[in-house]
């Protein structure tokens, strides 16, 4: 057995570009993994001065075309990607976190994702990683296909055990290096195409997720739940999946006063159809009808925004639910330093870290069944994400029963004792050595 | 003789600030007073002024023949009170003429006729004793905002003591009569009503400076012949009635709309038959015979001529309701800034500014709004409401523990 692994890991969002948790767990994971492996992260875009301590971080926005130019042999290398034939990629609707300040819908062509020659490095793709502004956008496949191939340039040249490869941005990448490096593929399943798009997507994002999970030699999703999705949505073989739990990151929790008497329930994430946020709203509604004395706030924005405006003007609590849109972190946190109950009525979340921080304010957690987080937060309150009365009737207990509000803030302090990344990321190693005996 | 009646509308509404969850419990300045003094200041230098300066000019040139009648909201006299008092000076000056008239209104340009009869009656008597104040007039005849009409209006108006009122003279409300007639309320022939002619009223208002107007360009001499045409019958009456800002404001200067101004008096008192007249003379002189029928209500906005311009979604009706439901606790605190406050959230713009209708209305709603999204307008309205009634509760208990 080899003393110190060296790991290749692929990732797409890293700090500071983030837009979801994605990029909070690939930084959170592979800063704990640095202790137990040697670890270099290929990610398309950095910051210049963003380091972290023995993490070799490689942004495709910082490289330039010479470095490509001397690599000898390599660049002439003619291998096909016969593998990929299979693939074929049909119109999804493929953007998972739309820009939304952009006001545009965007709809994917059918494209080809791989060429079936293994093409050399232009200075055209570096040009579009140097410049890059939003890593999603309508380009989406256009990026992902030339993140794999400058990925798989930079691998020829790397010495590693394994690739660890951050959800399906990273997949094709993913493929390319194991297919040329004969080295185990690790999938990491931060959240997927049935969760974002609904339990009966079967567009071209699942599909590259299914035939790349069915190519992996390890598949960890976040959570058991997400596990069970993989096993009866994408139909992959059990004994390759093995779920790791996130951790989360320390922070300083504080108190602050509300400037109003009225106890508040708040609501994070993005207002799309994932996030559970009609629910929340009817729950609101539920919950405002018997208890005057109350506040909801939804923070976030997405393509649901003005609907759910428009809905809670019509239910007419407008003066009690209220909406944010999009907020800086400092901001999300002055909320949960001020709020009484935290409600994520997601219908599908692979894990949900959050709920984690409103446990490190003291703020008890009403959730729902469908979510990673309740595995590591027994002490959270929870419903299913249709279950409106259930939910309501959670939230009005929390606000009057101060005994069982104390309970599931003391509990979720101590559920919290077995969270962290330290833990996620031994987890992540001892895979490695007995799932792929390296 | 045939008469042109002139009326026009002058209002400022207080502009709210981008109020979000944050300012709840915290900040109790609602208004965003630099954009609201920016506003006043640009429409009273390229509108108020100047077209004030010209329509003095011209009442002394034409010795009497040349009459207009105002209605200004009380929110608008008090900023021009407040901010330009030279503006206000120019009213004043014209009232002193004798041939201006000041019309009665709401004085916080609100929608309260159809919500509370008796916000609906203080605010007409605020705006009354304003008048009074400011011009030393009391008004005879009423315009409720934006010529919002219904037959329940008409009768309230006659137990007021008015002498008539204004409303939109829209197809089914005249119909089954001759136009540009003087007519009276369905119920009672005592309350005369005058209809605005939309189609004349729009060509000055609207289409003036629109070079793809087949019309386009319009002078005084082709505008006062379409009168004369129009105008067949003595009792006939063309009513012009618009928001004054259409001088210099809705039509730059540059469009040529005030020598369009200065042009039109001359060439209806020397080319046609017809006169100038205020709504009251107007009144005085003709018979009312034609009765008309408004069931449903009516008003001068958007090319429906209803209420859809301020009731046309969940959101404008929520916070209509809203707004009143509080009227019983507002007024109970007592507390006379809070009733203002209060008052000043009914003004009609605020309900406009969240209109979500498409082309050509929609333009205009934005046109008009201070925001980027009618959800903006709404949501920014609601957490004031909810910051407002948390004020309220504060005095209301302060006020039980003494």
């Amino acid at each position: 057995m080899k003393e110190k692994l060296k790991v290749l890991m692929l990732g797409w969002e890293f700090p500071p570009v983030i837009n979801g948790g994605l990029g909070v767990a690939c930084f959170g994971l592979s800063k704990a993994m640095t202790g137990l492996v040697d670890l270099s992260l290929i990610i398309p875009k950095t910051a210049a001065g963003f380091v972290v301590e023995n993490l070799e971080l490689i942004g495709l926005n910082q490289l330039t075309i010479e470095q490509f130019k001397n690599q000898g042999a390599s660049t002439t290398n003619t291998n096909t990607y016969d593998v990929f034939k299979e693939v074929t990629f049909v119109e999804a609707d493929f953007a998972p976190y739309k820009n939304y300040a952009s006001k545009t819908d965007v709809t994917c062509e059918s494209t080809e994702v791989i060429s079936s020659k293994n093409p050399e490095v232009t200075q055209d793709d570096i040009l579009s990683f140097e410049s890059v502004g939003d890593i999603y956008g309508t380009d989406i496949w256009d990026k992902i296909q030339r993140y794999a191939k400058v990925v798989s340039k930079i691998a020829q040249n790397k010495d590693f055990d394994v690739i660890h490869a951050h959800d399906w941005m990273t997949f094709v990448a993913g493929l390319q290096v194991k297919h040329e490096s004969g080295k185990p593929l690790v999938l990491h399943i931060h959240s997927l195409e049935t969760d974002r798009a609904g339990i009966g997507s079967r567009g071209g994002v699942y599909q590259l997720e299914k035939y790349a999970m069915e190519l992996a030699d390890l598949v960890i999703p976040v959570s058991n739940y997400t596990a069970s999705v993989i096993k009866h949505h994408y139909g992959i073989d059990t004994d390759k999946i093995t779920s790791v739990h996130n951790g989360v990151e320390a922070l300083t929790p504080y108190k602050t006063k509300k400037p109003f008497p009225e106890k508040l329930i708040l609501f994070l994430g993005r207002l799309t159809g994932q996030k559970g946020p009609g629910y929340f709203l009817e729950t609101a509604q539920k919950v405002i009808a018997s208890e005057p004395n109350v506040r909801f706030v939804m923070v976030g924005t997405g393509d649901k925004l003005k609907s759910l405006i428009e809905a809670g003007a019509f239910k007419q609590i407008g003066n009690k639910f209220h909406f944010t849109g999009f907020l800086s972190p400092e901001k999300v946190h002055e909320l949960l330093s001020m709020a009484d109950v935290y409600c994520m009525p997601s219908v599908s979340e692979p894990f949900g870290i959050s709920a984690l921080e409103a446990t490190q304010y003291g703020v008890p957690c009403v959730i729902s069944n469908q979510s990673g987080v309740s595995e590591v937060l027994p002490s959270a309150l929870s419903a299913d994400f249709f279950d409106v009365n259930q939910m309501a009737k959670h939230i009005v207990s929390l606000l009057n029963d101060g005994k069982l509000k104390k309970k599931v803030v003391l509990n979720g302090y101590e559920d919290l004792k077995n969270v962290s990344w330290e833990n996620a990321a031994q987890k992540v190693v001892s895979l490695y050595r007995d799932k792929l005996f390296l | 003789m045939a008469s042109v009646c002139f009326y026009f509308q002058v209002h400022q509404p207080y502009r709210l600030k981008e109020y979000s969850f944050f300012h709840i419990g915290r900040d109790y300045v609602y208004e965003n007073h630099d954009l609201n003094l920016q506003v006043l200041n640009k429409v009273a230098d390229k509108c108020y002024v100047k077209a004030n300066a010209l329509l003095l000019q011209l009442i002394n040139k034409h010795k009497g023949e040349f009459k207009v009648s105002f209605s200004i909201s009380g929110l608008a006299l008090e900023q021009f009170e407040q901010f330009r008092p030279d503006v206000l000076a120019s009213f004043q000056a014209l009232a002193k003429t004798g041939c201006v008239e000041f019309l009665g209104e709401t004085y916080y340009h609100s929608l309260a006729a159809l919500y509370s009869a008796e916000e609906f009656q203080r605010q007409v008597d605020l705006h009354k004793e304003k008048i009074k104040a400011l011009f030393g007039v009391e008004p005879t005849v009423f315009r409720n905002t934006e010529l919002i009409y219904n037959n329940n209006l008409a009768r309230y108006i006659q137990k007021q003591g008015y002498v008539g009122l204004l409303c939109e003279g829209t197809e089914r409300l005249i119909a089954a009569n001759p136009s540009n007639k003087v007519y009276h309320a369905e119920t009672n022939k005592s309350i005369p009503v005058l209809a605005r002619n939309y189609t004349l009223s729009d060509d000055i208002s609207f289409r003036f400076s629109d070079q793809n107007w087949k019309e386009w360009p319009l002078s005084a001499a082709k505008f006062s012949n379409w009168l004369q045409e129009i105008a067949v019958e003595k009792d006939d009456v063309l009513n012009l009635f618009m928001d004054y800002e259409t001088f210099g404001e809705h039509q730059w200067e540059e469009t040529g709309i005030f020598e369009f101004l200065n042009d039109l008096p001359e060439q209806v008192l020397t080319n046609t038959s017809l006169g100038f007249k205020t709504p009251s003379e107007v009144f005085k002189s003709y018979q009312a015979n034609y009765p008309i029928t408004a069931s449903e209500t009516i008003s001068w906005a958007d090319a429906e001529r209803d209420m859809s311009a301020w009731q046309g979604n969940a959101m404008q009706h929520e916070c209509l309701e809203k707004i009143y439901e509080m009227e019983e606790s507002v007024k109970a605190t007592g507390n006379e800034a809070l009733i203002h406050c209060w008052s000043k959230l009914q003004a009609s713009d605020h309900f406009y500014y969240m209109s979500t209708k498409h082309s050509s209305d929609g333009a205009v709603h934005s046109y008009f709004s201070p925001y980027n999204t009618p959800h903006d307008a709404y949501l920014y309205y609601m957490n004031i409401i909810a910051d407002f009634e948390i004020r309220v509760n504060k005095s209301l208990k302060v006020k039980s523990e003494m």
